[in-house]
C-alpha cells in the first residue's frame, strides 16, 4: 500500500500545491487545517509521515509534535518560515525529524519526504554503511576512505556512528551532545564543533566545503549520504 | 528683568572693603586729635587761620577713607576743636573776635564740600570696579554658555561660572515632563534640605524668586531663582548663601538675576537647536523612506509582473503553446518567485536589524564551518563557478553569531557571482590578523569604480558596474551585521584586476 501522509497546514494555497505534488507521486494523503484537527486525524489514520506547519491558527504546531510523540514514532517533517532557528531547534528537540524552510521547492520537499519514509523503514544494524568514498563497518568499527583505513578517536567514531544512525536527518547540537557525550554535556557545543571539524578533516575531500558532514546553521548537523 | 531689591532685608549687610562705622569714627577722631596736637604745638607761632588749614587737611584725609556721614561729623568736630583749642580765649567755645565766625563758617562749608565730593568720587570708583567685575562675570558666563549644545551641559556650565563668581554653592534643577525633576540636577550632592524640593517646585510653578531672605519662604536655607526664558521656565537655580552674605546686596542680587536669565536663554537656544536637528533627521528619514519605497516598489513589481504575465499566459492560452514555450514560462515563474523571495528576505533582515530586533547569539565557531555552510547554501546558484577556499588549519575560532555571519559570507559570494563575468574564478581566503580573523572574498571581475569603495555598502546603492538587478541591500546587511559584531568590512580593488571584500571578525582568542 502507498504511504499515507497527513498534512497539517492552514494556508489553502500551500495545501493546494502539496496536494498536487503528493498526488503526482502517488502518495495517499489526509488534510488538517488546525492543530486540534491534526492531532485527531493523526490518531485516527495513523499516517506514515506528518507534514506540519508550525504557525497554526488555534495552537502552536509544537504541541502537535508533543502530542503525537506520546504514542507514535511516525516521522514528522516541519514546514517552517525562514530565520526561525529557535522554533526549528525546539521542534527537533521535541522529536520532529526534519524541516524544510518556506519557501521551498517541490523537489526539496519530496526528497525530505522520501528520506523520512526511508528512515522509518529502519536501517539494518551491523551492516557496512557506505556513502561517497567512505565505508564504515559498524560491526568491526573500521572506517575506510577511498579504500584506505583511517584512524578515528573513540569520540570521533561515536559521533560518526550517531550521525550514521540518523543519516539524512538533522540532529540538533543538543541531541548529538546527549548521544555522544551524555546528558550532562548538552551545553558544551564547543566540543561538538571541534570534533565535527576533525571528522571533516579526516573524511572530507575539502573540509571547507563538506559533501557529507553538513552544517545546518544555527540548528545542528546532518549526514548527507547523497541522493 | 525683575528687580527684587525691595524684597531684600539689608540691615546687617556689610560692604566688603569698607570699614565698619565704629572703626571709621575712631580713625576720624584720631586724625582730628593729631591735628589738634600739632595745632597746640604751633599755635604760638602761626596765625589761627593757618591752623584752620591743617584741620581742613585732616578732613581731606578722613574723607578719603571714611563714609560721608563720618566725614561730615569729622568736619563739624574739626571746627569745634579749632574753636576750642586754637581760637582765643583757649579751652572755651567763647569767641572774643567775631571775625572768627566767618572763618568757622568758611571752614565748615569747605570741610563739608570736601567730604561730600571725596565720598562721591570714591563711591563712583567703587561702582566702576563693581560694574567691571559684573561685566566680566557675565561675559564669562555667556562665553561658556555659547559652546553648549545640550541642556544639561549648559546648566552645568552656568553653575560652574556662578559658583566662582558668587563664591558659594549653586545648583540647577531641570524639569522633566513639565514637572521639576530633582534627579535632573547639576550636582550629585544637594546642599539644601530635601524638604526644600517643594519650594523649588513652587518657584518653578510661580516663576517668582523665593527662599532665604525673600518675601516668600524666607526661612529656607537656599535661595531659589526661576530660569525664565522667553517662552517658559526652564528650571530653577538654587543658591546656598552659606557664610557669604554679600550675595544679598542689591547689585549681587541683580547679577544673580542676570545669570539666571542668561542661563535660561542658553537653555532655550539648545532646545531649539535640538528641535532643528530633529527636524533635519526626520526629513532625512522621510527621504530615505521614499527612496526605499521607489527602489522596493520597482524591485517588487518587476518580478511580480513577470510571474503574473507568465502564469496568465499559461492559464488562458495553454493549449496554443508549444511544450517548449510552456516550459520556458514555468521556468521564468519559478526564477522570478525565487528573486522575489530573496528580496523580501533581505528587506525583512534589514528592517529587523535597523529596528534593533536582532539579538546576536554569539559563540565560538570554526570559520571553516561557517564558510562551508554558506557555500553549500549557494551551490544551486554557483553555475559551475570555480570557488577556491584557503583556510589555514590553525585559524582561531571566531566569536560570532553563526547564522548572521554565514549570511554575510553568502551575500559577499553572491555579490561576487552577480557582478563578475561567468567563468571568472572566486577565492575565499582567511588569515589571522591583529584585530581578529580576516576573511577575504576576492574576484577577477571588473573591480570597483573609483570612489565606490564606501558607497557600495550604503542601502539601495547599486554598483556602477552593470550586474543583475538587486535591491542594493546585500552589502548594507553585511555591514550592519559585521558592525554589530564590532568587526569591520571594507572593499578595495585587487592588484591585477578584480575586487576584494575584507571582513575582520573578532576571534575567540580575545574573548
Amino acid at each position: 500500500m502507498k504511504p499515507l501522509i497527513l498534512m497539517v497546514e492552514d494556508d489553502p494555497q500551500i495545501r493546494r500545491f502539496l496536494r498536487a505534488a503528493l498526488t503526482a507521486e502517488d502518495y495517499r494523503f489526509q488534510e488538517a487545517t488546525t492543530a486540534e484537527d491534526g492531532l485527531t486525524q493523526a490518531s485516527a489514520y495513523r499516517p506514515d509521515l506528518i507534514l506540519l506547519d508550525l504557525g497554526l491558527p488555534d495552537r502552536d504546531g509544537l504541541e502537535v509534535i508533543r502530542g503525537v510523540r506520546q504514542w507514535s514514532t511516525a516521522p514528522i517533517l516541519v514546514l517552517s518560515a525562514r530565520g526561525q532557528e529557535r522554533d526549528k531547534i525546539e521542534a527537533l528537540d521535541l522529536g520532529a525529524d526534519d524541516y524544510v524552510a518556506k519557501p521551498f521547492t517541490v523537489g526539496e520537499l519530496l526528497a525530505r519526504i522520501r528520506a523520512g519514509l526511508r528512515r522509518s523503514a529502519t536501517v539494518a544494524p551491523g551492516a557496512v554503511f557506505q556513502f561517497g568514498q567512505i565505508e564504515v563497518d559498524l560491526e568491526k568499527r573500521v572506517v575506510k576512505v577511498r579504500g584506505e583505513e583511517i584512524h578515528l578517536t573513540p569520540n570521533e567514531y561515536k559521533l560518526l556512528q550517531t550521525l550514521i544512525k540518523h543519516a539524512g536527518k538533522v540532529l540538533t547540537q543538543r541531541q548529538l551532545l546527549n548521544e555522544v557525550w551524555g546528558p550532562n554535556s548538552t551545553e558544551q557545543a564547543q566540543y561538538l564543533r571541534v570534533y565535527i571539524a576533525q571528522l571533516r578533516r579526516k573524511l572530507e575531500q575539502d573540509p571547507a566545503r563538506p559533501k557529507h558532514l553538513q552544517t545546518e546553521p544555527g540548528v545542528g548537523y546532518r549526514l548527507v549520504t547523497g541522493e | 528683568m525683575r528687580h527684587n531689591v525691595s524684597d531684600i532685608d539689608t540691615k546687617d549687610v556689610q560692604r566688603p572693603g569698607v570699614s565698619p562705622a565704629w572703626r571709621e569714627a575712631a580713625f576720624a577722631i584720631t586724625i582730628v586729635a593729631i591735628v589738634t596736637l600739632i595745632a597746640l604745638a604751633l599755635r604760638s607761632y602761626l596765625a589761627a587761620t593757618s591752623l584752620a588749614m591743617a584741620y581742613l587737611l585732616g578732613v581731606v584725609a578722613i574723607a578719603m577713607r571714611c563714609s560721608r556721614r563720618v566725614s561730615v561729623a569729622a568736619s563739624i568736630l574739626s571746627v569745634a576743636a579749632f574753636d576750642f583749642f586754637c581760637v582765643p580765649p583757649y579751652f572755651t567755645f567763647v569767641v572774643s573776635d567775631y571775625e572768627f565766625l566767618v572763618t568757622f563758617g568758611a571752614m565748615l562749608v569747605v570741610a563739608l564740600v570736601i567730604s561730600t565730593q571725596t565720598a562721591r568720587i570714591r563711591a563712583s570708583a567703587l561702582h566702576a570696579t563693581e560694574r567691571e567685575a559684573r561685566t566680566q562675570a557675565l561675559y564669562r558666563l555667556s562665553r561658556t554658555l555659547a559652546g553648549q549644545t545640550r541642556v544639561f551641559d549648559a546648566a552645568r556650565a552656568a553653575v560652574d561660572v556662578a559658583e566662582q563668581v558668587f563664591e558659594t554653592k549653586v545648583l540647577i534643577f531641570l524639569p522633566d515632563d513639565g514637572k521639576l525633576s530633582f534627579r535632573k540636577r547639576t550636582a550629585d550632592y544637594v546642599p539644601v534640605p530635601a524638604s526644600e524640593e517643594h519650594l523649588a517646585q513652587w518657584v518653578f510653578d510661580h516663576g517668582v524668586k523665593a527662599g532665604n531672605r525673600m518675601k516668600d519662604f524666607s526661612n529656607a536655607a537656599g535661595l531659589y531663582i526661576p530660569l525664565r526664558g522667553a517662552r517658559e521656565i526652564h528650571g530653577v537655580m538654587c543658591v546656598v548663601p552659606g557664610s557669604n552674605s554679600t550675595i544679598f546686596l542689591p547689585e549681587q542680587q541683580n547679577l544673580l538675576d542676570l545669570f539666571a536669565n542668561q542661563t535660561a536663554l542658553a537653555i532655550e537656544r539648545t532646545i531649539s537647536q535640538k528641535g532643528a536637528e530633529d527636524t533635519r533627521l526626520r526629513m532625512e528619514t522621510e527621504q530615505m523612506r521614499s527612496s526605499l519605497l521607489s527602489a522596493v516598489s520597482h524591485d517588487l513589481r518587476t518580478p511580480l509582473a513577470s510571474i503574473t504575465g507568465a502564469a496568465s499566459t499559461l492559464r488562458t492560452q495553454s493549449d496554443k503553446l508549444a511544450a517548449e514555450v510552456r516550459h520556458e514560462l514555468l521556468e521564468s515563474i519559478s526564477e522570478e518567485a525565487d528573486r522575489l523571495s530573496r528580496l523580501v528576505a533581505n528587506l525583512l533582515d534589514m528592517t529587523r536589524f535597523e529596528s534593533g530586533a536582532v539579538e546576536l547569539r554569539r559563540d565560538l565557531y570554526p570559520l571553516e564551518e561557517i564558510v562551508g555552510s554558506a557555500l553549500q547554501r549557494l551551490e544551486p546558484r554557483m553555475e559551475g563557478r570555480a570557488v577556491s577556499t584557503v583556510l589555514p588549519a590553525d585559524l582561531p575560532p571566531v566569536f560570532v553569531d553563526d547564522v548572521l555571519i554565514g549570511q554575510v559570507v553568502a551575500n559577499l559570494v553572491e555579490n561576487a557571482l552577480k557582478y563578475t563575468p561567468e567563468g571568472t574564478p572566486l577565492e575565499l581566503a582567511a588569515e589571522t590578523g591583529a584585530d581578529g580573523v580576516i576573511l577575504e572574498v576576492r574576484d577577477r571581475g571588473p573591480g570597483l569604480a573609483p570612489g565606490e569603495e564606501d558607497r557600495i555598502f550604503e542601502k539601495f546603492y547599486r554598483g556602477a558596474t552593470k550586474g543583475a538587478g538587486g535591491a542594493g541591500l546585500g552589502l548594507a546587511i553585511c555591514r550592519a551585521v559585521v558592525q554589530a559584531h564590532r568587526g569591520s568590512i571594507r572593499a578595495f580593488n585587487r592588484p591585477g584586476g578584480g575586487a576584494v571584500f575584507r571582513v575582520t571578525l573578532p576571534s575567540g582568542n580575545r574573548s
